[in-house]
């Protein structure tokens, strides 16, 4: 029998319009001294990373999608089974902004229910470029009760921070119940120990 | 022509079981890929492309790699990159760093393989 290595298992969705930067979110070092090798060249599809969150060890496997129309019934396959949904834009695109809408709308019609998401406005380290300001970012983000976050995949900015936040909202919904429990770090933890890394 | 580890530098990187003994990581930056007893050695002649492509006209080159660490489910491994689909295949990489292929992943019997040349073991 296989032990089991970890305690959870989150999957999670990179979307947004074409050239936002999710597979720069995904491929970290995109730049062109990597440009050669051979995984660049095929692409990534998706990651899995370890985390520890509270105590837990969690797998998060995290997906890129393709923004271009003529993927969306391929990046639609994608949303099942999908529990944590970021929701990407370009700060320096309105266009990629006034989309998140539309996204939305998409989310509601092929992911689950209960899918926890998080908007980010990428290219933060693009300022002089800007045309989305932060407050509107924020607006939108409490309009429909998401989180909401700038990043920059480039100068690698909330990166890691963004993953974490939306990996720790699904932990506080699968395991803590009561949203209040989240500032009770210590405490929530503790229920539902499966013991499945001692067999025999 | 192959840079296959010898027999003897093999021995002693599994354990009784032919598990892997030591945690193994990411010969180009500190990225953890499996830990210790979570993949088992297995002799398999496999192909796996150059690190670096070698520019145009020469896309396929690859090197003949013989002995595997066989990791049986995917979630075992602690960071991972995994490639587009090739054929029935998909490579693995470094997940911090995407350098690779380190490996493979079967996509009809779902295991997995990490060349045992490519990674580092301590
Ligand atoms: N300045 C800056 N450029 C970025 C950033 N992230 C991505 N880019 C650039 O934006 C362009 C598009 O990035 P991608 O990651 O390919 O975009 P995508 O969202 O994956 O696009 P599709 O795959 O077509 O859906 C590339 O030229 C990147 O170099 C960032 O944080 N800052
Ligand atoms: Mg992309
Ligand atoms: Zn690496």
């Amino acid at each position: 029998m296989a032990k089991k290595t970890y305690d959870l298992l989150f999957k999670l969705l990179l979307i947004g319009d074409s050239g936002v930067g999710k597979t720069c979110i995904l491929f970290r070092f995109s730049d062109d001294a990597f440009s050669t090798t051979f995984i660049s060249t095929i692409g990534i599809d998706f990651k899995i990373k370890t985390v520890e969150l509270r105590g837990k060890k969690i797998k998060l496997q995290i997906w890129d999608t393709a923004g271009q129309e003529r993927f969306h019934t391929i990046t639609t396959s994608y949303y099942r089974g999908a529990m944590g949904i970021m929701l990407v834009y370009d700060i320096t695109n309105e266009k990629t902004f006034e989309n998140i809408v539309k996204w939305l709308r998409n989310i509601d019609e092929h992911a689950n229910e209960d899918v926890e998401k998080m908007i980010l406005g990428n290219k933060s380290d693009m300022e002089e470029k800007r045309v989305v300001s932060t407050e509107k970012g924020e607006a939108i983000a409490r309009e429909h009760g998401i989180r909401f976050m700038e990043t920059s995949a480039k100068a690698n900015i909330n990166i890691d921070r963004a993953f974490s936040e939306l990996a720790e909202a699904i932990l506080d919904k699968t395991h803590g119940k009561e949203p209040q429990d989240a500032a009770d770090r210590v405490t929530v933890n503790i229920p539902r120990e499966r013991n499945s890394n001692r067999c025999c | 022509m192959s840079t296959n580890i010898t027999e003897t530098t093999i021995e002693t990187k599994k354990d009784a079981e032919g598990k892997n003994k030591t945690k193994i990581y990411c010969t180009f930056c500190p990225s953890k890929m499996l830990n210790a007893g979570t993949a088992s050695l297995i002799n398999m002649e496999f192909a796996l492309p150059y690190i670096h492509s070698k520019g145009e006209g020469k896309g396929n080159q690859s090197e003949a790699i013989l002995n595997y660490w066989l990791v049986e489910d995917m979630y075992t491994f602690e960071n991972i990159g995994v490639s587009h689909t090739v054929g029935n295949i998909k490579y693995l990489a470094c997940a911090d760093c995407e350098r690779g292929p380190v490996g493979w992943h079967d996509l009809s019997s779902k295991k997995s393989y990490i060349a045992l040349c490519r990674v580092k073991h301590e």
